[in-house]
């Protein structure tokens, strides 16, 4: 298996995209140290982008190898009239197997989906102001700090922004208000922001 | 139908075109106008402010001295009292907590809107007409020619050049903050009694004018059109890295750069947005020891990002 295609094979794997056939060539050479560092350098990138935290004993080639040990049909399959039977329940536990990892991945994806929307843009998720609902007393303000009081773990870090960021935010506000042309629009802006 | 017909249809057809033909027709005519229109006329008037989460009402009274100078009072109607009295770019007194902070601010200059500067990088239309707080509007619309700003749609006051309505919109059209009159009086002269602010509001003393600084930091990356408009440099007592703040703006859209020294844990990056204001920060290596920039402004997101990212030290940027 060249390089290329290994790499492309296993981005497949990532994305949950491989055959049966791909993925036992796969498993052949995930043996090799070169191997299991791309796959582990591809799910590092993976988390980086899903700013998940990395799970480092997640190794979904030794899941699915272990899956494969404990399918005898594996074997036999190729002499037996039920081949095709064989193949779909070795095809039907890597999957299982698969799924397991993905699921793993996909609750993560949720999780940071939901903080995201918690805590990195509570505005934008929140239905559009348009709606008469909002104006009645709702407090985007109130619903970012409870956004951020989710998120206790991370308290250093909440710390520095909590105190830090509604200053620059005002500060902003009021400097674009005093020299804006349009003294009124950004004078309302820093003020929305004091309405708790 | 025979003549009569025909009269009657051609002169229908020609109110409307009539109608379109204001004193000034074009979207950059109507923009200076706006430009000098609050320079020329005092009024007074109450508006509403709205933003995802957020709507309040305002009192606004505006009035032209004899000096030329422009006395402004804003005053918020609902919620808590919020105040500010602005005597042309010098902040009078304002009901905020954060008054210190204001206090070092000096030397500002009134941003000029710059309509044939703004065609550059917006692309001006007039979209038609429009009432706003009983008065008739033309509504111009900004258009961003590029994804590093929002556009804006702005209903002028057709007698004065006021603006009476504003709305940001995001890439997608949707709509980030609405600015709204609902009355508007432009007519009755302003008595003194007026303009006087309340007790709650606190006088600015008016600082000395601060020399020019030159910071450390400079973008590599600015979003075309946009300049720095303003630097400030104040020397926090527990931080080896003083706090840094560059101002920026292409003539309508702004935003600010804070550079300050990090707390010294590791601090991960993150975006959020306020309505129409987004916030970047990201840690950096500063002078001694990691830094936090932080983009705030109204900008679209990919903007902040990119200038948060070009923020470097300029000895840095001088090898390469």
């Amino acid at each position: 298996m060249s390089g290329q295609a290994l790499q492309e094979s296993l981005s497949a794997l990532m994305d949950n995209e491989t055959d049966e056939l791909e993925l036992r060539r796969l498993l052949a050479v995930s043996g090799e140290g070169e191997t299991r560092a791309t796959w582990a350098r591809y799910q590092v990138a993976r988390a980086v982008m899903h700013k998940e935290l990395l799970l480092p004993h997640l190794d979904l080639a030794a899941k699915v190898s272990a899956a494969l040990a404990d399918e005898p049909q594996v074997k036999v399959a190729r002499r037996m009239p039920w081949t095709g039977l064989g193949r779909l329940a070795v095809a039907a536990s890597v999957t299982v197997a698969v799924l397991a990892g993905v699921r793993l991945y996909n609750q993560d994806d949720i999780t940071s989906t939901q903080l995201a929307q918690s805590t990195a843009q509570p505005m934008l998720s929140a239905p559009h102001l348009q709606g008469p609902a909002i104006l009645a007393g709702y407090n985007a303000n109130a619903s970012a700090e409870q956004g951020v009081r989710v998120n206790a773990a991370r308290t250093a870090e909440l710390t520095w922004q909590q105190q830090r960021l509604p200053a620059y935010v005002r500060q902003h506000a009021q400097q674009a208000a005093a020299a804006g042309s349009q003294t009124a629009v950004p004078y309302a802006r820093a003020a929305s922001l004091e309405n708790r | 139908m025979g003549r009569l017909g025909t009269f009657l249809l051609t002169a229908w057809l020609a109110v409307p075109a009539q109608a379109a033909a204001l004193p000034a027709d074009t979207a950059q005519a109507w923009l200076e106008r706006l430009q000098t229109a609050e320079q020329q006329h005092s009024y007074q008037g109450t508006f509403v402010y709205e933003r995802n989460g957020s709507f309040s009402t305002h009192a606004i009274w505006h009035r032209v001295e004899a000096s030329g100078q422009v006395r402004e009072r804003l005053l918020q109607l609902d919620g808590p009292l919020q105040e500010m009295v602005r005597l042309d770019a010098q902040l009078q007194c304002i009901s905020s907590p954060q008054v210190e902070q204001r206090a070092s601010v000096s030397g500002l200059v009134m941003q000029q809107l710059r309509p044939a500067q703004l065609a550059a990088h917006y692309d001006l239309r007039i979209l038609g007409q429009s009432r706003v707080a009983g008065h008739a509007a033309v509504v111009l619309a900004l258009l961003p020619r590029d994804q590093y700003r929002y556009g804006l749609e702005l209903h002028l006051d057709q007698q004065t050049g006021l603006a009476l309505k504003s709305l940001l919109l995001n890439e997608q059209g949707q709509l980030l903050e609405r600015f709204q009159f609902t009355q508007l009086d432009s007519r009755d002269a302003l008595s003194d009694a007026a303009l006087q602010p309340g007790a709650d509001c606190v006088a600015v003393p008016v600082a000395p004018a601060a020399p020019a600084v030159v910071s450390p930091w400079q973008a590599s990356w600015l979003p075309p059109g946009f300049n720095l408009t303003s630097t400030e440099q104040r020397i926090a007592q527990s931080a080896s890295e003083p706090l840094t703040w560059l101002l920026f703006s292409d003539g309508l859209a702004q935003f600010s750069v804070f550079i300050e020294a990090s707390p010294g844990t590791e601090i991960e990056n993150m975006h959020r947005q306020l309505g129409p204001t987004v916030v970047v920060s990201q840690q950096r290596q500063g002078v001694s020891g990691p830094v936090m920039v932080t983009v705030v402004g109204e900008v679209p997101l990919i903007a902040a990002e990119r200038v948060a990212l070009s923020m470097g030290l300029v000895a840095e940027q001088a090898t390469p």
